[in-house]
């Protein structure tokens, strides 16, 4: 009963922004205010990636609406919002990602570490080593664990095996297996698999498979891992597990996380960015503050529940 | 359902009563005159065969039966395949029973085949309609539904209008329309019957009844084997030798379901059971039909292809022997499946196991009677323009003799199968790689050897001036030895000699049994080694040590064996019984590690080995097939298709090599890279286009473009590349599906690790879609092996080629461009298809004999690539898989 109450406030907002300026100027003027209030938001640390009035159309679709928000360094970063609201489209984004799309036009500036990623000379490699990605059904190759993780250096050159490699002098063998524990330890898989690192991947649990996926972006030495609602396919321990896994990994890594769950966001991040419908960024703040005290009163309605 | 016919039907129904037995007898008699009708169909065994033939024919088959059954027995007493269904046993018991009984019968009354299968069909007729009057009157407990069904009513009906428009028009002639009425009356009748009465009545005597007028129009001979119906308004005609079996298998077919029903108590567990034999015996009957093709062309032609092939019944059984661990393995019961003993599944799992039984009682069958099994068949050919007509056979023979090399293939299969399974055993579920057992074997063997003769060579045959060739290498051979035989016989004195029960005494020996039987491997090993090196056979008496020492070993494993597979039977504990387990494959390995050892004696120093009548020697039981030989002109025997064969083979391979790459790359190129628009389509449709051009059109461009750029002359070369542009579109369409279906999910995740897009088609898309690339090139493959018009163009019409095609041998290194040449690719060249054709349907030279042969050759030729692929399909599936 509240739902389709609180619906139709929604379009009336929503509508207002849009189409309606005169009808609801409050509104209007409120949400300007909003903005006003988190565009100056100044997060402790320094920034890892800066986007500024990131546009993104999927043919005419205008999927997200002048995005602008910086990411802190070695700090967890929730995006949350409805189904459909742009938050998977912008963290897409910011590993180019999309530019496997080809319906998606993009036009805005995305500055990892002050170097802009959309650069026509960019190197995509590079960039994607640099930003790594996990998605949100888990998606090992169906290869051996092992094989699965080494993947990524092996293809960027970092581990050379096999018969060419020993006759060229160079065997990685053994950095290989430091490598593979490496990364399945970081991602806390390691005691579950370490005495079948030679069966396949998909042979795995769906949690399990998840951390794998984790552990074959650590590989290959990431400074950013983006995250698509990493455990939304997952039973509640493997997602806690998840959820303890990026807590750690926020230590030495930037990490962006997309989720449905608001408690997960509420616990998990440092700040979180609110996404509504029609692709545009509503609010971005501390964690506490979102989930306490929002500017917003969409944003409020999103996180009690009226809306959504 | 209604109240009168409620009767109390228990949970479980451990024993069966004779009311069960008398039906599973009658079951097992219907499998029997299926089968009995499948083999008269296809003209096995002449349906007026009587007396001593006959009964030599049944017997053939009985020993197919018991084999059979006898061996599905043995594995599941030793609970390798458990058997616990009350009606799967009575049914393979009844199977044995009536097999016996009729063999006899065959021997004893001099009836024919047809008779035999008329009475079989009356008998089984008799038996349902008792087993459903019994049901009917409450002497026995059943549950049967109201009726029988419109279904099975309407069926009956139908049979009915058949049965009596037969009857009618054979007693009133097909002139005056009464019979009209007697075909009407006898289907609303017997459908009458079938609805109407209670559904243990309604299943069974409609059933007895049609199934009696079959069986009886045959034993009394009103269809003989000699009737025939010419009706006027067709030009051909019915005759006895086809209608007979056609009855047989109706009437099997008919009480079979019956039976079943009655078996399982009517209701809907009857149905079930009806329906899961009926369904069974009908998938045997399509695949009878299907395989008929194969079946024609092989009988047409196997005997001439396979003239001069011999073998000793002993050895084709040894070569049984790994075939008979993969049936095992296959049939086994997979764990944490409870019900896969029930049904179709049992059925299936356990007919390949049946069926090496059956073959390896025929082969025990020959060894003991000591009669030689032969295909005889006759062919005529020309010798210097006058017809003569030969003689010849491939045979089994009962030759009880061994190959040394044919004993030491599979015995050394089965020893590393059973190393891999004690391996697995032991680490408890993973099961040791392939090329972990070879990591683990081979280097030890190696090194042994190395060592051995590295300490021979080193000493050399007179250390310190003492002959080590004479009396100490025989010495020190000797002592290997019988320390060998020591050490194996150390297991079976440990489990005979300890205490407690049998299985506890194996397992407190599980010491002594790895010691016996790896200990004794090793001795045993050496001393074969250095008997080869230092040149002695040390014999006492009249016994070999070595070989001897062999067998004993092999003997004293199969016996530890044995007494811990009984242990296994009788030990309930888990834990104990894999323990056991791993004595059993222990045991296994070593009897087979004897047996190769055995073999290696005997294939090394020449010297044939024989035991209780049983020899090992190294040459003399099998003898190869003519049509592995090339064609001998204007001799008395017209040689072989070798060249055919050869040509064939190189045709596919090099069209394979042609097309496959091309098909794959431009498929990635479609899929992966170009933009799916009017270009992607436009290739599709004309891949599609050319996929359906025929295939002499390939041929006349290939005679016309590429003969002439080729050095004019028909060639190999030639061929290989027309049956390649032949197989390249059906490549492309099915490796563009492969590709397609390949999950994006693969491609985003290796696109987000930064790795390109080509270094991910290559290690993650490609992989993913082989096993779908790879069912294209069987189709392929299989279309293009047998293509001939195309041929008859561009390969050149070389029939009965005296010599084969040598492709490898004829690389040839030139000073000028191209550097590279190869004669053998640019001249013609024989091949299977354009044999069969010029030979059976052009007439030129040969005989139609040889044309059958070179056919069945090239099916032959067609299912080894068809079974290639399939197992490089299955190799890459599993890679995805499971690793």
């Amino acid at each position: 009963m509240s739902n389709a109450l609180n619906d139709s406030e929604t379009k009336q907002t929503t509508e207002g922004t849009d189409t309606q300026p005169t009808s609801t100027t409050t509104a209007g003027e409120t949400e300007e205010r909003v903005r006003e209030a988190w565009t100056d938001y100044d997060f402790a640390g320094d920034p890892k990636l800066s986007v500024e009035d990131l546009n993104v159309w999927y043919g005419d679709d205008h999927a997200l609406k002048d995005v602008s928000m910086a990411i802190p360094e070695n700090s967890v970063t929730a995006l949350i919002g409805p189904s459909g609201c742009g938050k998977s489209t912008y963290l897409r984004c910011l590993n180019r990602m999309n530019d496997r799309i080809k319906a998606a036009r993009i036009d805005g500036s995305v500055e990892l570490d002050g170097t802009e990623i959309y650069d026509p000379n960019a190197n995509l490699v590079e960039l994607r080593k640099r930003i790594g990605m996990v998605f949100q059904s888990p998606n090992p190759f169906p290869k051996s664990i092992r094989e699965n993780i080494s993947y990524g250096p092996r293809k960027h050159g970092d581990i050379e095996k096999g018969l060419l490699a020993r006759l060229f002098g160079r065997d990685d063998t053994a950095e290989e297996d430091e490598l593979v524990e490496r990364s399945l330890k970081q991602a806390a898989l390691w005691d579950e698999v370490n005495d079948r690192l030679d069966d396949n991947a998909l042979g795995l649990s769906g949690g399990q498979q998840q951390r794998l996926c984790i552990a074959r972006c650590l590989a290959v030495d990431p400074e950013v891992i983006l995250m698509d609602e990493p455990a939304s396919a997952l039973d509640p321990i493997a997602t806690s597990k998840i959820e303890d896994l990026v807590e750690e990994l926020s230590e030495e890594y930037t990490v962006v996380i997309v989720t449905h769950n608001m408690q997960q966001a509420a616990r998990i991040s440092d700040q979180t960015a609110v996404f509504l419908t029609g692709g545009e960024l509503v609010e971005y703040d501390d964690t506490d503050k979102i989930f306490e005290n929002p500017e917003s009163q969409r944003v409020e309605d999103y996180i009690t529940g009226k809306f959504g | 359902m209604s109240e009168g016919y409620a009767t109390e039907t228990t949970l479980v129904n451990a024993e069966s009563n004779v009311y069960d037995r008398g039906l599973d007898a009658a079951i097992g008699l219907s499998v029997l005159t299926f089968a009995l009708g499948m083999v008269t169909l296809v003209d096995a065994v002449p349906l007026s065969a009587s007396g001593a033939a006959l009964g030599e024919s049944l017997g053939l088959i009985l020993a197919v039966v018991v084999g059979g059954v006898g061996i599905v027995g043995v594995s599941s007493w030793a609970n390798v395949t458990p058997v616990e269904s009350q009606r799967v046993r009575g049914i393979a018991l009844g199977l044995v029973v009536s097999t016996l009984g009729l063999t006899v019968l065959a021997y004893a009354v001099p009836v024919t085949l047809a008779t035999l299968l008329g009475l079989t069909l009356v008998v089984e007729a008799v038996a349902v309609a008792v087993a459903g009057v019994a049901s009917r009157v409450e002497t026995v407990d059943t549950s049967p539904n109201t009726s029988a069904g419109l279904l099975a009513g309407v069926v009956f009906g139908a049979l009915g209008l058949t049965l009596g428009a037969a009857i009618g028009g054979s007693l009133v002639g097909f002139d005056s329309p009464a019979w009209v009425a007697v075909a009407l009356g006898a289907g609303l009748v017997l459908s009458a019957l079938t609805v109407l009465p209670r559904e243990d009545v309604g299943s069974t005597i409609p059933a007895a009844l049609v199934v009696g007028t079959l069986g009886l129009t045959i034993a009394t001979a009103v269809v003989g084997v000699g009737w025939q119906w010419n009706p006027q308004s067709l030009s051909g005609g019915f005759t006895g030798g086809a209608v007979i079996p056609i009855f047989v298998l109706v009437g099997a077919i008919l009480s079979s379901w019956s039976a079943a029903k009655c078996r399982a108590g009517f209701g809907a567990r009857g149905r079930e059971f009806g329906a899961f034999l009926v369904i069974n015996l009908n998938v045997f009957l399509m695949v009878a039909v299907m395989a008929t093709i194969v079946v024609f062309v092989t009988v047409k032609g196997v005997g001439y292809a396979l003239h001069g092939f011999t073998i000793g019944a002993l050895s084709a059984l040894v070569l049984l022997a790994p075939l008979l661990v993969v049936v095992v393995n296959a049939a086994r019961t997979p764990a944490g499946t409870d019900d896969w003993h029930t049904g179709a599944r049992q059925l299936f799992r356990l007919l390949p196991l049946a069926a090496v039984g059956s073959v390896a009682a025929v082969l025990l069958s020959v060894l003991v009677t000591g009669d030689r099994l032969a295909y005889p068949f006759t062919y005529s050919v020309q010798v210097n323009r006058a017809q003569q007509s030969l003689d010849t056979a491939i045979a089994v023979t009962p030759e009880p003799t061994v190959g040394s090399l044919l004993l030491v293939a599979p015995a050394l299969l089965l020893s590393v199968y059973f190393f891999r399974t004690y391996g697995s055993l032991r680490n408890v579920g993973s099961r040791v790689g392939w090329a972990e057992t070879i990591r683990q074997t081979l280097p030890l063997a190696v090194a042994g050897t190395v060592a051995l003769t590295g300490l021979f060579l080193l000493v050399g045959p007179r250390p310190l001036g003492l002959p080590l060739g004479g009396t100490l290498g025989v010495a020190v051979v000797v002592l290997a030895a019988v320390a060998a035989v020591v050490l194996a016989a150390l297991p079976l004195a440990g489990v005979l000699a300890g205490e407690g029960t049998l299985a506890d005494r194996a397992q407190d020996r599980a010491t002594l049994f790895t010691l016996g039987v790896f200990g004794s491997l090793a001795l045993l090993t050496s001393a074969l080694f250095l008997q080869a090196t230092a040149t002695v056979t040390p014999s006492v008496g009249p016994v070999n040590v070595v070989p001897g020492v062999a067998l004993a070993g092999a003997v004293a494993a199969s016996a530890a064996t044995a007494l811990v597979a009984y242990a296994k039977r009788q030990s309930g504990e888990t834990l104990q019984r894999r323990l056991l387990g791993e004595e059993i494959a222990l045991g296994l390995t070593g009897v087979a590690g004897f047996l190769t050892l055995l073999g290696l004696h005997v294939a090394v120093t020449k010297v044939s080995f024989t035991v209780l009548g049983v020899s090992v020697a190294n040459a003399g039981t099998l003898s190869w097939p003519m049509t592995m030989q090339t064609y001998i002109p204007l001799g008395t025997e017209p040689g072989g298709i070798l060249p055919a064969v050869v040509g064939t083979v190189w045709l596919v391979t090099g069209a394979t090599l042609f097309a496959v790459p091309l098909g794959v790359g431009a498929a990635v190129f479609l899929t992966e890279y170009a933009e799916q628009g009017r270009f992607t389509a436009l290739v599709e449709i004309a891949t599609n286009a050319l996929w359906s051009t025929p295939s002499i059109v390939f041929g006349l461009f290939g005679a016309a473009f590429l003969i002439p750029r080729l050095g004019g002359d028909e060639s190999l070369l030639a061929g290989m590349l027309v049956l390649g542009f032949m197989l390249l579109p059906l490549v492309l369409i099915t490796s563009r599906e492969a590709v397609k279906s390949v999950p994006d999910e693969y491609r985003d995740a290796s696109a987000a690790l930064g790795v390109s897009q080509w270094e991910t088609i290559k290690s993650v898309v490609l992989p993913a879609a082989m096993p779908g690339v790879i069912t294209g090139v069987i189709l392929g493959v299989g279309r293009i092996a047998g293509e001939t018009a195309p041929l008859i163009l561009v390969l050149g019409s070389t029939l009965n080629a005296t010599e084969s095609a040598q492709v490898l041998d004829g690389f040839r290194f030139t000073a000028q461009p191209p550097f590279v040449a190869n004669d053998a690719l640019l001249s013609a060249s024989a091949s299977l298809p354009t044999q069969v054709w010029a030979v059976i349907a052009a007439g030129v030279s040969g005989s139609p004999s040889m044309g059958w042969a070179s056919a069945f050759v090239l099916l032959l030729v067609v299912l080894t690539f068809y079974a290639v692929g399939i197992t490089a399909r299955t190799y890459f599936r599993r890679k995805l898989t499971h690793e």
